[in-house]
C-alpha cells in the first residue's frame, strides 16, 4: 500500500499540473451542456409563433385548426397570429416575422374522406431551429392519425358491406379530433414524461463521457511509463507488481470521481440541473467510474504505444457514448441498437438518473447501477489479468 | 573481498531468439565490472535478468545472498538500476523525482530528505533541485538519472550504457563519478560498446557475443590472450579481402581481418616483418596507403575473438 500510495501521489501531482485534465474533467463537459442546451432546449422553452390558413373550411381541416393547434396555444407553446390569406402567411415566413405557417389547401377534407392523396402544406422559416422541427412534427403527427382515421374507415367500410355513411366519417374524425392530444410536443423533444430534464440530461451525458476519457489516463499512465522510460525503473524498485496496478487504478477512481462529482455540482448551482436523490446519485456515478475504468482498461491492453491506447479508447468512448444516448436520446429501433444502448454504461447511468428523478427513491437507480457494476467487472477482470501479464 | 553479486549459467531466449546463451561472472564489493559487446549482444537483457526485470530461463542470480527475481523485494532492495534510456519524469522536479523513488524504496521521512539532498549536491544538481527536469540539459538529466539509481544506498548499482547520445563534456563527468563509485566500495555493473569506457573504468570485462561471454579477464589479461603480438594495421586502395588472402599465405599471423578499407593482422615482431607484409600484398596487385604497427587493445581483442568490430 506504501508503494501505492507513492505511485497514486506521483500521478496525481502530474495530473494537476497538467491543464488538459481540467478540461476534460470539468470545463469541456460544463461548456458543452451549456452550448448544446441552446441546441436542445427543454420542451417548455420552446416558443413557437406560427399561422395557419385555412383554405378548405372542411370537417377534417377543422380537426387541424380547431382541434390540434389550440391545444399547443393551451400548453403556451404556440402562440397563434392571424394573416390575411397563404400569401401573407408565405410573406411573414420569408421575412422571419413568423417561425412556421400551416396551410390547408381547399379540398383538403375532401380528399382525405375519398381516400385520396391530400396536402397539408408547412411554411417553416429559415433559422427558426428546433421551433421549426416542432411545426413539421404536429404536421406529421396530425397526418399520421388521418392514416389512422382513413384506415379505420376503410375497415369499418368491409365489415358493415358497404360505403359508410356520412355520419359514420363524422364520428370516426370526431373520435380522432379528441385524440389530437397525441401531438405532445415534448414527445417530440424529450421523449416523455418521468424524464430528467433537457439541462440535467445534457449535464449528466456530458459527464458520463468525458469521464471515460479523464479514467483513461490511468491506463495510459502504464503505457506512458514505458514509453518515457520509468516502467523498468518501477519494476526494478522492491515493490510487488500490484501496488503499480492499485496506484494507477485508484488514480484513475479519484480522478473520476472528482470529475463527476464537480460537475454533479457545478451544473445543478450553476445550471439549474437535477440529478435525483443524491445517495441513488452517488451509486451510479461511482457504478459509471469504475465501469469506465474497466472499458478504458481493456480497450488499452490490446495498444503498444500511448497514442495507439488514445485512439482505441476514443473509439471505444464515442461509440459507447453515442449509443448511450449522451449527446441524444437514441429512438432504440432494431436489435442491434437494443443490444448496443442495453451495453452502454452511459445509456443505464442516464436511465437510472431518469428513473431516480421519476420516482424520487434510491432504490430505482439500483438496477441501473447493478447493469453499471457488471459492465465493470465483465471488462475490469480480464484487463486486470492482461495488464498483470504486462508487467510480469 | 565479499561478494556482492554471483551470475551463473544465466539463459534468456524470446520466442526464436536466444539472446543469452550462456552467461556467468560474479561482482565483488568495491569492483566495477563491465560487460563489453555490440548493440544485441545480450548485455541489456543480461543486466535486465540481474535487476529482477526478466525472469531468466535458467541459471541463477545473488545479489547480496539473496536469490533474485521479479518477486524478490529483499535482492530488489539491494540494487540501484540506472537504464540506459533516461528514466525520470519531466514534469516533476529533480528533488521530486528523488523523493519519489525515495519511496518506492522505503525510506523513512527524514532519512529520504537526507539523501535527497546529498544526491543533488553529489550530481551537481543542488541549484536546480527545484526546476522541472524537462527542462534540464541532457547531461543533467543523465546526471538525474544516475542520481535515482544511487538513492537507497544499494550495495550493487548496474549502469547500462550510461553514456550514449551524451556531449564529451557531461560524458567525462559520469565518467569520473563511475570511478569516484566504485572507490568508495559500491559493486558496479556497468554495459557498454564503448571500449574506451570499459578500459577506463572496468577492474574486469566481460566480453560479450551472441549472448556468450567470450573471455573475462582485467584489460590486461584479456589483451594477453591475444599472446604478446603486435597489431599492423594496412591501410589498402585496392581490393583488400584480396590482400587479406595473401597476408594468409604467410606463417605465423595470429589473424588477419578485414576491416572496411583496411587488413588487420596480429603477429610478433612486426617491425621486423612489416616489409614482407607488404611485400605480399604488393605481389597481389593492392596498393598500401598506410601502415600502423600499434599495442592491440580490447577492440582488437573482440575482433579476435569474434571475427566482427565492437561497432558491428
Amino acid at each position: 500500500m506504501r508503494a501505492a500510495s507513492a505511485i497514486l501521489g506521483k500521478d496525481l501531482r502530474l495530473r494537476l499540473r497538467d491543464r488538459s485534465m481540467l478540461l476534460f474533467a470539468v470545463v469541456i463537459p460544463l461548456g458543452l451542456t451549456v452550448l448544446f442546451s441552446f441546441v436542445f432546449p427543454d420542451a417548455e422553452d420552446i416558443e413557437l409563433t406560427g399561422t395557419v390558413v385555412d383554405e378548405d373550411g372542411g370537417e377534417v381541416a377543422s380537426g387541424f385548426v380547431d382541434g390540434v393547434l389550440p391545444t399547443l396555444v393551451d400548453d403556451g407553446l404556440l402562440t397563434l397570429v392571424d394573416v390575411d390569406d397563404a400569401q401573407d402567411a408565405r410573406r411573414q415566413v420569408e421575412d422571419g416575422d413568423l417561425d412556421a405557417a400551416w396551410i390547408v389547401p381547399d379540398g383538403f377534407s375532401r380528399a382525405v374522406t375519398a381516400g385520396e392523396a391530400a396536402e397539408l402544406e408547412v411554411l417553416v422559416a429559415a433559422g427558426a431551429g428546433i421551433a421549426g422541427e416542432v411545426a413539421r412534427g404536429v404536421a406529421d403527427a396530425f397526418a399520421t392519425e388521418l392514416e389512422q382515421v382513413t384506415l379505420a374507415v376503410a375497415v369499418d367500410a368491409q365489415a358493415r358491406g358497404g360505403a359508410p355513411s356520412p355520419q359514420r366519417i363524422e364520428a370516426l374524425a370526431a373520435a380522432s379530433q379528441e385524440r389530437s392530444d397525441v401531438i405532445a410536443v415534448e414527445d417530440l423533444v424529450t421523449g416523455g414524461e418521468d424524464q430528467l430534464d433537457n439541462m440535467s440530461y445534457l449535464a449528466a451525458g456530458m459527464a458520463s463521457f468525458f469521464v471515460f476519457f479523464v479514467v483513461s489516463t490511468g491506463v495510459i499512465g502504464l503505457l506512458e511509463e514505458r514509453s518515457q522510460g520509468t516502467m523498468p525503473r518501477l519494476l526494478a524498485a522492491p515493490i510487488p507488481p500490484g501496488a503499480i496496478q492499485l496506484g494507477k487504478s485508484l488514480g484513475s477512481l479519484i480522478v473520476g470521481l472528482a470529475s463527476m462529482t464537480v460537475l454533479a455540482f457545478a451544473s445543478s448551482l450553476l445550471l439549474g440541473a437535477d440529478w435525483g436523490h443524491p445517495l441513488g446519485v452517488a451509486m451510479l456515478i461511482v457504478a459509471i467510474v469504475l465501469a469506465a475504468m474497466g472499458v478504458m482498461a481493456l480497450v488499452g491492453t490490446f495498444a503498444r504505444t500511448v497514442e495507439q491506447a488514445g485512439n482505441f479508447q476514443s473509439i471505444v468512448a464515442v461509440v459507447l457514448g453515442l449509443f448511450g444516448g449522451v449527446f441524444f436520446p437514441i429512438p432504440g429501433e432494431g436489435w442491434l441498437i437494443d443490444v448496443a444502448t442495453a451495453a452502454s454504461p452511459h445509456g443505464w447511468f442516464l436511465q437510472g438518473l431518469s428513473e431516480l428523478v421519476a420516482s424520487g427513491e434510491v432504490a430505482a437507480a439500483v438496477p441501473a447501477t447493478l447493469a453499471i457494476l457488471a459492465v465493470a467487472v465483465v471488462t475490469a477482470v480480464p484487463a486486470f489479468v492482461l495488464q498483470r501479464r504486462g508487467l510480469a | 573481498m565479499t561478494q556482492v553479486l554471483r551470475c551463473e549459467g544465466l539463459r534468456k531466449a524470446f520466442g526464436d531468439l536466444q539472446a543469452v546463451e550462456d552467461i556467468s561472472f560474479t561482482i565483488d564489493r568495491g569492483e566495477t565490472y563491465g560487460l563489453l559487446g555490440p548493440n544485441g549482444a545480450g548485455k541489456t537483457t543480461s543486466i535486465s535478468m540481474v535487476a529482477g526485470l526478466l525472469h531468466p530461463d535458467a541459471g541463477e542470480i545473488v545479489v547480496a545472498g539473496e536469490r533474485m527475481h521479479p518477486r524478490a523485494t529483499t535482492a530488489k532492495a539491494a540494487v540501484g538500476l540506472v537504464p540506459q534510456e533516461v528514466a525520470i519524469y519531466p514534469d516533476l522536479s529533480a528533488r521530486e523525482n528523488l523523493r519519489f523513488f525515495g519511496r518506492l524504496y522505503a525510506l523513512r521521512q527524514r532519512q529520504l530528505d537526507a539523501r535527497v539532498d546529498a544526491i543533488l549536491e553529489v550530481i551537481g544538481l543542488s541549484d536546480r533541485g527545484d526546476d522541472r527536469a524537462g527542462e534540464y540539459s541532457g547531461g543533467m538529466k543523465r546526471r538525474l538519472n544516475i542520481g535515482i539509481g544511487l538513492l537507497h544506498e544499494p550495495q550493487l548499482l548496474i549502469l547500462d550504457e550510461p553514456t550514449v547520445g551524451v556531449d564529451p563534456q557531461s560524458r567525462n563527468a559520469i565518467l569520473e563519478s563511475v570511478e569516484a563509485l566504485a572507490t568508495d566500495g559500491l559493486a558496479v555493473l556497468y554495459t557498454t560498446h564503448y571500449m574506451e569506457e570499459a578500459e577506463r573504468l572496468c577492474d574486469r570485462i566481460a566480453i560479450v557475443d551472441k549472448g556468450r561471454v567470450a573471455a573475462e579477464g582485467t584489460r590486461r589479461e584479456l589483451v594477453a590472450t591475444i599472446g604478446e603480438q603486435d597489431l599492423v594495421r594496412l591501410d589498402v586502395a585496392g581490393d583488400a579481402p584480396q590482400a587479406a588472402v595473401a597476408l594468409r599465405q604467410l606463417h605465423d599471423l595470429g589473424s588477419v581481418d578485414v576491416e572496411d578499407h583496411a587488413v588487420v593482422c596480429l603477429l610478433h615482431g612486426a617491425a621486423q616483418r612489416l616489409p614482407t607484409l607488404l611485400g605480399a600484398v604488393a605481389e597481389v596487385g593492392v596498393s598500401v596507403t598506410g601502415v600502423e604497427v600499434r599495442e592491440p587493445d580490447l577492440e582488437d581483442v573482440f575482433l579476435h575473438l569474434t571475427g566482427a568490430a565492437l561497432r558491428d
